[in-house]
């Protein structure tokens, strides 16, 4: 009962209109960005923050979540329409959704992928509802020794997004973890790494290396695409719609026919988000893979199944309610969106950690009662505005990238009026835009960059309390039980899932071999 | 000849003009630390109570970094013509080029204009402890080895200044601030913190078991001082300054300013919601004042070496 009367509370509070014209400006900008190449919600995030500071904070939070959700869903617009998804998580939407335009029926896809994001995010809203108050009551208890096992454990995450080669992805991490370190010593304030430049006593800030690593070099690795790409024809056409409007509708039972799969994913997206570290691509292609090996009509995913779009777009859009979970218990950003609403967060005076829900229950409550509202503006904008957001798939890059490049530029800026920050920027994105050249994940640098701070200082923090006695970390039940944990995601994502896919590659070679 | 003196006449009026003109146009008002902490808070009210005296309109600009370094660095190379002021701590102010190899400026490049307000410094710990006062602490550190929360830099050379005199073994526990400590001190997982004001939002949770502050403390006046005991105290109080080169006419204006708004309602209100006392102190004491901080500092410094 306590939790409904808190959420009373919170929509008396979240529910005028000025609130609602703010998550609605979020949810238009935030499928904007999606829509447009190379970007999505955690460069609209980046970018968007530092006009926050004008805002109330309640303003400012729910038009950063309008963002995120919005962003979730738009990259799945060119993903159906012409095959080339806005945004990594929405890759497995064009699996089905653009074969489905191909036939005629690209609205169909995009109503599905809608409403499907809208279920999944909903789903995970009131998950983190119900559970944001007892986590945070437990994380209360923790102190540095069970904190330091919960970011180890965090980190065998980086073993889940590295991608192709485990190697690289660790590197990357590690190189993340080393630049986190510089600044000031947290313990000693030794200066490490600051070059003699007091700009760099508080370390690397966060705006820059975020926007730099991952919107900017984003930006100029396809302005170099565009300089190699000279000369070729331009890219096909948008399918045409079908005449027959009929085709391009979806009943209520075609959509809820599948409700065992929108649920299915929708668990796989929350307990992705729940998870500090994992991103929202994971989300979508477990959400895809589960789909696909239960669902009867498995083996035509791909052809332009709807269920297949559900699958997908319910995922990745339920990691955005719940990623905030570990966000407000622990203050530990479960990825990269979070980290920016955690610096969105504390502009505003308020310090994400178990603390907050008791020092800011309102406002915690009225941010929940945004997202909820947040999501039902979202189902109406996106559906009223489904032919507006196709006209931005058609804006050629040679507009959208150098307008792109400003905007991170002047959101670099902004914050602290500083130079050397825009320096900073331009100096990540060139190291991004090596990374990505040489097939670095950009994602696992930042993650290692964001719980390295944490990881030192709680780390630090235990050797000092125990003095340097660590065994406590093997008696203590909540470490011990995460650094189990941690030992079976680096065995399962490390050893025994890539043995598994080179065993599936040799098998195929074999019966390749065998067939010819 | 005449021309010549024609001239100065002119330039005189001029310079004079622009004296009595001031301001004429916007002040920016730095604040070197981030957006919405408590400094960028008070400076917010702060700013519009300093327009309504002086008449004009005045910017708050946040230059953030290195323990308020790179603003205040910031300021004393900026133009001492009174368009640039800043509001921060002086603390830190004092502390930075003590104890920082890298800090571009000195404490002589800044002009003190007034005091403002005071934080409030103090060891606390939480009532379910075998001790209740820092007389009680001390005694029990005797045979037991503590933990104690610091807040970094000035903080934590403080805590090991004590442990060293009183002989205890004493290991200070590096946290972000109150955000950090509170739940690590009510949760139990430290012995006593250091608190730059969070303990009073706290009421009966926490105690207060010594204060920083040499005056003592608004709402534990009864707690021991650390200046009594030791002979050093941390300063609490944040502070108005201009570089070092503006004018005594615009210094005094800026003064007269400051005094002004410490009568101003809604100024009065954000200090009653963040808990931090008024500490107005007039130019005229706080030249003295800064100087027998500084000299406290260093010797806390020199004795630790």
């Amino acid at each position: 009962m306590d939790i409904l009367n808190s959420m009373l509370g919170g929509f008396e509070a979240a529910f005028t209109l000025v609130n609602l014209a703010y998550i609605c400006v979020g949810i238009v900008l935030g499928i904007i960005f999606g829509v447009l190449p190379g970007l999505g919600s955690v460069t609209a995030l980046a970018m968007l923050v530092p006009i926050t500071f004008y805002f109330t904070p309640l303003a400012a939070i729910a038009f950063l979540v309008g963002i995120n959700k919005g962003g979730t869903s738009g990259g799945a617009i060119p993903a159906i329409l012409i095959n080339a998804p806005g945004t990594p998580e929405a890759a497995a939407t064009a699996l089905d959704g653009h074969p489905l335009a191909k036939q005629g029926r690209p609205e169909k896809a995009m109503k599905t992928a809608l409403y499907s994001s809208v279920f999944g995010d909903t789903f995970s809203d009131i998950v983190l509802i119900l559970l944001a108050a007892p986590f945070a009551a437990v994380a209360l208890t923790f102190g540095p020794n069970e904190l330091t096992t919960i970011i180890l454990f965090s980190f065998t995450m980086i073993a889940a997004l590295a991608g192709r080669s485990l190697v690289k992805g660790l590197i990357a991490a590690a190189l993340g973890l080393f630049l986190s370190t510089w600044g000031l010593d947290p313990v000693d304030s030794t200066e490490r790494m600051t070059f003699g430049a007091i700009h760099l006593y508080d370390g690397i800030p966060l705006l820059p290396f975020a926007i730099g690593t991952l919107a900017l070099s984003s930006v100029l690795s396809q302005l170099y695409d565009m300089r190699r790409d000279r000369g070729q024809p331009p890219p096909a056409p948008l399918p045409p719609a079908s005449q027959f409007r009929a085709e391009n509708r979806i009943s209520p039972r075609e959509f809820w026919g599948n409700w065992k799969t929108l649920i299915r994913s929708s668990c796989i997206g929350t307990g992705v988000g729940i998870l500090p570290g994992l991103g929202v691509t994971l989300a979508a292609f477990l959400g895809y893979g589960a789909a696909r090996r239960s669902s009867p009509r498995g083996d035509k995913f791909g052809t332009g199944e709807l269920e297949g779009i559900q699958a997908t777009e319910a995922a990745n859009s339920a990691v955005v309610g719940s990623n905030l979970i570990p966000t407000i218990a622990l203050g530990i950003p479960g990825n990269v969106a979070a980290a920016l609403l955690i610096g969105a967060f504390t502009i505003h005076g308020v310090v994400p950690g178990p603390l907050m829900m008791v020092n800011h229950a309102e406002l915690i409550y009225s941010i929940f009662a945004s997202m909820l509202m947040a999501n039902l503006a979202h189902l109406v904008i996106g559906r009223v505005g489904i032919r507006i957001w196709v006209q931005f798939v058609r804006i050629p890059k040679h507009i959208v990238l150098p307008t792109v490049v400003l905007l991170c530029v002047v959101g670099v800026y902004i914050p602290t009026n500083s130079m050397f920050d825009v320096g900073m920027l331009f100096l990540f994105a060139g190291v991004g835009y090596l990374m990505r050249k040489a097939g670095f994940s950009i994602v696992c640098l930042v993650i290692g960059f964001l719980l390295g701070e944490n990881f030192e200082i709680y780390l630090r923090q235990t050797v000092l309390i125990n003095k340097a006695d660590l065994t406590v970390l093997l008696t203590n039940p909540v470490s011990l039980a995460f650094l189990l944990l941690t030992l079976f995601f680096a065995w399962h994502f490390g050893i025994r899932v890539p043995l598994k896919q080179k065993r599936a590659r040799a098998a195929s070679r074999e019966a390749r071999a065998a067939s010819d | 000849m005449l021309n010549r003196i024609a001239l100065a006449a002119v330039a005189a009026t001029f310079a004079a003009g622009s004296a009595a003109a001031w301001p004429d146009k916007p002040i920016t008002l730095i604040v070197p630390y981030k957006a919405g902490g408590t400094t960028h808070t008070k400076s917010m009210v702060l700013s519009k109570a300093l327009g309504k005296a002086l008449g004009g309109t005045v910017v708050v600009k946040t230059r953030p970094g290195a323990g308020s370094a790179v603003g205040v660095t910031f300021l004393s190379k900026a133009e001492p013509d009174g368009h640039t002021i800043a509001y921060t701590d002086l603390g830190n102010l004092i502390w930075n080029p003590l104890t920082k190899n890298d800090v571009a400026y000195k404490v002589e490049d800044l002009r003190l204009i007034a005091g403002v307000s005071e934080y409030q410094l103090a060891l606390v710990t939480t009532p379910d402890k075998p001790y209740k006062t820092l007389d009680e602490l001390l005694a029990y550190s005797k045979t037991n080895p503590l933990n104690v929360a610091d807040m970094g830099g000035m903080s934590k050379t403080f805590i090991n200044y004590m442990a060293a005199k009183e002989d205890v073994q004493w290991t200070a526990i590096p946290t972000r601030g109150g955000g950090e400590m509170v739940p690590f001190l009510l949760g139990g997982k430290i012995d006593f913190a250091f608190s730059g004001g969070v303990h009073q939002k706290h009421g009966d949770k926490m105690i207060v078991l010594a204060s920083f502050l040499s005056d003592g403390l608004a709402k534990d006046p009864d707690a021991p001082t650390t200046q009594d005991l030791y002979g050093i105290a941390m300063p609490g109080n944040s502070v108005l300054i201009t570089p070092a080169g503006v004018s005594d006419e615009i210094a005094a204006k800026l003064e007269a300013a400051v005094e002004a708004a410490m009568e101003d309602p809604d100024f009065t209100q954000v200090l009653q919601n963040i808990q931090f006392p008024k500490r107005y102190i007039p130019s005229s004491e706080i030249s003295a004042f800064a100087a027998s901080v500084t000299k406290s500092l260093e010797g806390v410094l020199a004795s630790m070496k």
